[in-house]
């Protein structure tokens, strides 16, 4: 801090005395050689994720710690921590094999021990931890290399399940200490990791600084030497990083900037990535709320909405429309749902039967929108969008802003909101990341990304339930096609379109995590230079 | 952001008691404020006059998104980077923003000219305390003071003008003040005091009307700063709500600078010519009032 | 002379107390509970948390009872505390203060330095086209917003040219070595500091030429050129200084809204400053944090005053006998 003051105060007299003549002269040469910053909206505020969904916390989590098993393209499991590992006859448990000599950053061994303590630790506190591992009965540990995961009914998506940014493997020494694990002190500092990166700084509002952990368990430990998350305000702000070469990557969700960036000759544009995330952008209602509570009210809102103008206007035609809770790329999408096209005449009349008519001045009632803040184009302007197209039928919106990803998690997951947009995923299986914003033993008051809504249907829940455990494909399919019915014709959320999420990257690189994770997953192979 | 920044140094002294009336048609005869004049009209005229001849709601979604001007099938300025009609927002925002101007100017006038014309006639203790009292004001920061009021209480265009009004007057108490300290030993002031005229109508018959000309000038370009902070409140997004203002369009745009230039570009080209017609008829004001200045 | 500094800093301590009083008016007339508005985000807080609040402030005691506690907290330094970060404010205004007074500094510099030496060099020949030149930048200077000539610089200067960094105040990977990161914090110095800077230094080149045709056309200096003195003797030995005070007097007047304007170019360069922290505490309706912003940088404009007081005696020997303003 001295030094900090010291420098600025410097910097004032070379001002008086130069007046910035020296300041033409960019940069000290070369660049910073195996390093990367990635920049964004990126700041989390946990980085175990084992508390926390979501890709802001999953991007420096997968490089701090490692999980058992990782994903090549297509989904094929792959040895992570895990050497090998089988499923019984049956399908009721399932034996890892873990490498020997592992070690946490601290030096202390990674044993079965602490595979078990995660796996708890993630079923228990993680947003849909129980959806994933609800099925585990117990997890038994032999021997220090071997750990058993016992089911009580077959669980199809358990593989996926076990990638890093869903079951990182916690050190027991450390968060086995009875502390409360979501708001254990050293989920943001002195955090010791199982993965390729050590975390050397973590400033509020600046960045996240991960070094490479030269005594990472695989032979070939990460290339990159020195891995930064600096956090900007918005997309936008860190594509103008991006450009200036002041960052490396970033990691776009605005489809229209991403095709300006693709003309870009020194940045790439990834072409694949994030296939598991099966990302969704979506209107969420609080069926709590004093009109919402309402099914015709939320249909009313639905039939309001006007999607094509949000997919193929504001959002240039990239992502897709997504109709129901499942991305239309799954094989469990269900195109046989409830559906509400943008028809203002039915909007009005439903509201008219919900004993919400127009008042004089045209309105029937006011909501806030919300948005999920940091990329403003599938954020705020869709809330914006919204908002106009609401009023055309006598809602009144007002879109509130938050400042930054913790206060507007505050607001929805405390349910001091009426609506929210907000992008969701589906994680790979429809078990892992569907049913957990539905289900009504998930309305967990605090935690983002459960059922924030708060809406309820036993019948929903049932669904999900057997679908779940069903290890037979076309019954799956059946049972997933149902649920979406429902949850279509009760509207707790109203659907849009698909998050279209792309790597973005100085052409500097190699090696760059377009796998079904993307940065969810450790950066291996990523090598190149920060240009400065 | 430029609340107190008025040009006390080129109004010091005011020559003999100015006509009423001929102010304007002093103005008129400086170039500077003719300039200034017919800018401000044709502000005026596109606000007042536009949003008739031109009926696009700027708050509608017109088309799509960072349409550029002339495009095919895009309002004559383009779009937002929500798809809102550009021209309209134009023609529609400078009404809060010239609203705001006017009604801070106003009340800030009047606040600064009953303190200063209280401490610089009566002198004395009551002098001492009033400058106190305005040099309270002087030191708050006057768009974070702003930014406070409006977060307690709720933006809205009157709370927006009153947030602004009641905290730059400092400049206009300290002008009318050294004008009143001046005028009230002028013998005609002393005459009517001598056979007992009382002295509030002495102060806003005899010495009011004298000390005018610097107070209009000073008002005037509060009119600009006023402007400018509302504009600057707005680009916060701490505007009145539900409302169109040039600076709201600027601030949720900014980011798209790089890529659609006119978003941001004619919002802040609007406020800036806005502000500089004001100055300018400030400039001719003082110009045509300031005798001293004439001579130049 | 003593004495007249003893009495501006009495005079100083007053402001501040006045500035805490208006706060603390503030947190009572906000409509609501003070409970609630102190605590930030209605919809999040436990009736715990509120009752903890009324409690720290006092609130359940009667109102001047509640109003001194208030006034010896803030002038023992404890602005509060955060609910949303849990934190002090005190801590939290503490680290963003110097990123703020260093642009406003630096700002607050370049408009002096450059905007006196452009307008007493314009006032040789006021409407040569030199003249003329400073009027209409002064005047174009004025009418400006800063945000929106922010946003252009970044535009020009660092994206299309490439010469200046675009945001933030230091490289996201500092350089190593105390000069290449002053180096650094200077490059990132300059876009901001133009556009804030730019309003004042039209202000201050108006001002100094003003003041230095009157000073030219001076019975004063009429007689130093009737003496012989060189035009540039004249010019800077002579007029140069007495050319100077309205403009030290502007710039002291201008410190509150040299802050306000800090405020609008941090948000526009993402400067990590008070500004910014004021603006998200805003949005997150943090208020002891925005109140304890408002505290201290009218605190920075009271001490800013007293500079500008003692920077008046230092330039005007006449004023040394106390006299002031």
């Amino acid at each position: 801090m001295k030094r900090k003051l010291a420098i600025m105060l410097c910097t004032v007299a070379l001002f008086a005395s130069a007046c910035g003549g020296t300041a033409s002269q960019q940069g000290q040469g070369g660049g910073a050689t195996d390093t990367l910053i990635i920049g964004g909206p990126l700041e989390p505020r946990t980085l175990n994720p084992a508390v926390q969904s979501g890709m802001v916390t999953a991007l420096p989590g997968a490089q701090l710690f490692a999980s058992p098993i990782r994903h090549g393209k297509d989904f094929t499991p792959q040895p992570y921590l895990a050497k090998s590992w089988e499923f019984s006859a049956d399908q009721l448990s399932l034996t890892l094999r873990l490498v020997s000599g592992a070690t946490f950053h601290d030096g202390t061994p990674i044993t079965s021990e602490d595979v078990a303590f995660s796996l708890e630790a993630v079923k228990k506190h993680h947003s849909f931890g129980k959806a994933m591992f609800g099925s585990v009965s117990s997890v038994e540990t032999p021997d220090k290399e071997t750990a058993v995961i016992k089911l009580s009914t077959p669980t199809p998506a358990l593989l996926l399940s076990l990638s890093p940014a869903l079951l990182p493997v916690l050190p027991k020494h450390i968060y086995g200490d009875g502390q409360d694990l979501t708001k254990h002190p050293r989920n943001v500092k002195d955090v010791v990791g199982s993965g390729p990166f050590k975390l050397k700084e973590f400033t509020a509002g600046n960045r996240i600084v991960l070094e490479r952990n030269d005594s990472f368990f695989l032979q070939d430990r990460a290339k990159l030497k020195q891995l930064i998350v600096k956090f900007y305000p918005n997309s936008a702000a860190t594509s103008t990083a991006l450009e200036a070469g002041e960052i490396g990557m970033e990691i776009s969700y605005d489809p229209v900037d991403a095709g300006r960036l693709a003309k870009n000759s020194k940045l790439t544009v990834a072409t694949t990535g994030y296939e598991a995330a099966g990302a969704l952008n979506w209107l969420e209602l609080n069926t709590k709320n004093q009109y919402l509570k309402d099914v015709k009210v939320r249909q009313a809102v639905a039939h309001a909405v006007d999607v094509d103008f949000i997919v193929n206007q504001l959002h240039a035609g990239i992502p897709q429309v997504a109709p129901g809770p499942i991305h239309p790329g799954s094989p469990f999408f269900s195109k046989d749902l409830v559906t509400y096209n943008h028809d203002t005449a039915k909007a009005a009349a439903l509201l008219d039967e919900a004993g919400l008519p127009a008042k004089s001045d045209g309105t029937r009632f006011s909501v806030r929108i919300d948005y999920n803040p940091g990329n403003d184009v599938t954020g705020k302007n869709v809330a914006e969008a919204i908002a106009s197209q609401l009023g055309k039928v006598g809602i009144k919106a007002e879109v509130r802003n938050a400042p930054d990803f913790a206060t507007w998690s505050e607001r929805v997951s405390k349910y001091d909101y009426d609506m929210t947009i907000d992008s969701v995923y589906n994680w790979g299986d429809p078990t892992i990341g569907v049913s957990r914003t539905y289900v009504c033993d998930n309305i967990k008051p605090g935690v983002v990304w459960t059922n924030m809504a708060q809406y309820c249907n036993p019948t929903v829940d049932q669904l999900f339930a057997a679908a779940a455990q069903e290890m037979d494909t076309e019954k799956r399919k059946q049972l997933y096609r149902d649920v979406q019915r429902q949850i279509t014709a009760d509207v707790p959320v109203v659907f849009i379109e698909t998050q279209p999420i792309v790597n973005i990257y100085s052409k500097t690189y190699t090696g760059m995590p377009d796998g079904i994770w993307g940065v969810m997953a450790p950066f291996l192979e990523a090598t190149g230079t920060q240009a400065r | 952001m430029t609340d107190t920044m008025l040009p006390e140094p080129t109004t010091r002294s005011a020559g003999a008691p100015a006509r009423q009336g001929s102010v304007f048609v002093a103005l008129l005869r400086s170039p500077v404020g003719l300039v200034g004049l017919l800018m401000l009209a044709t502000c005026l005229l596109a606000t007042v006059l536009g949003p008739m001849l031109y009926p696009v709601d700027p708050m509608e979604i017109a088309g799509r998104p960072l349409l550029p001007p002339g495009a095919p099938d895009a309002p004559p300025l383009g779009t937002d980077e929500v798809g809102r009609d550009l021209l309209a927002g134009l023609l529609n925002g400078g009404r809060v923003t010239l609203l705001v101007g006017v009604a801070a100017a106003a009340l800030s006038t009047f606040i600064g000219v009953v303190i200063g014309g209280l401490a610089g006639y009566l002198g004395g203790w009551i002098d001492s305390a009033l400058m106190r009292f305005t040099e309270f004001f002087q030191v708050l920061p006057i768009l974070l003071f702003a930014m406070v009021l409006v977060t307690l209480f709720q933006p809205s265009v009157g709370m927006l003008s009153f947030a602004i009004g009641i905290v730059a007057w400092p400049g206009t108490a300290r002008i009318t003040r050294a004008e009143f300290m001046r005028i009230r030993t002028l013998d005609y002031v002393r005459a009517a005091r001598a056979i007992g005229i009382p002295s509030l109508r002495i102060m806003v018959r005899l010495v009011l009307p004298n000390a005018l000309p610097p107070i209009i000038v000073i008002s005037t370009l509060i009119v600009g700063s006023a402007m400018l902070f509302e504009s600057g409140l707005s680009f916060l997004g701490l505007g009145a709500p539900g409302t169109v203002s040039w600076g709201t369009m600027l601030g949720d745009n900014r980011d798209k600078l790089a890529i659609a230039w006119w978003t941001v570009t004619l919002p802040g080209a609007a406020i800036f010519l806005a502000v500089l017609s004001i100055s300018l008829i400030g400039d001719g004001l003082n110009d045509a009032l300031n005798p001293k200045r004439r001579k130049r | 002379m003593l004495l007249a500094g003893l009495r501006r800093l009495a005079n100083a301590v007053v402001l501040i107390v006045a500035v805490v009083l208006l706060n603390f008016l503030l947190i009572h007339l906000a409509p609501g509970d003070p409970a609630v508005v102190l605590a930030g985000e209605a919809g999040g807080t436990s009736p715990e948390a509120l009752e903890a609040i009324r409690h720290a402030y006092g609130l359940d005691r009667p109102f001047m009872v509640q109003l001194l506690n208030y006034l010896g907290q803030v002038l023992q330094g404890d602005l509060g505390h955060s609910y949303y970060f849990d934190a002090s404010v005190t801590s939290l205004i503490w680290q963003r203060l110097g990123p703020t007074l260093l642009l406003s500094g630096s700002a607050m510099l370049f408009a002096l330095v450059l905007g006196t030496t452009l307008g007493v060099s314009a006032a040789r020949r006021p409407n040569g086209a030199y003249g003329s030149g400073i009027t209409v930048l002064s005047v174009v200077g004025f009418a400006m917003p800063a945000f929106w000539l922010g946003s252009l610089l970044v535009l020009l200067f660092g994206l299309r040219l490439g010469i200046f960094p675009t945001a933030g105040m230091e490289s996201v990977i500092p350089p190593t070595g105390f000069f290449a990161q002053m180096v650094d914090v200077g490059q990132h110095l300059v876009l901001p500091t133009i556009s804030l800077g730019l309003v004042y230094l039209a202000l201050y080149s108006r001002t100094a030429k003003a003041s230095m045709i009157d000073v030219l056309g001076s019975d004063y200096i009429r007689t130093a050129r009737a003496k012989g003195a060189g035009p540039s003797t004249v010019t800077f030995k002579h007029a140069f200084r007495n050319a100077l005070m309205p403009v030290v007097t502007v710039a002291g007047l201008q410190t509150g809204a040299l802050l306000s304007g800090a405020v609008l170019v941090e948000i526009v360069f993402n400067w990590p400053g008070l500004g910014r922290l004021a603006l998200d505490s805003i949005l997150r309706r943090d208020t002891p944090v925005l109140l304890g912003i408002l505290v201290v940088s009218s605190v920075v404009v009271i001490v800013a005053n007293l500079l500008t007081d003692l920077a008046y005696r230092l330039i005007d020997p006449r004023i040394r006998t106390g006299v002031a303003r």
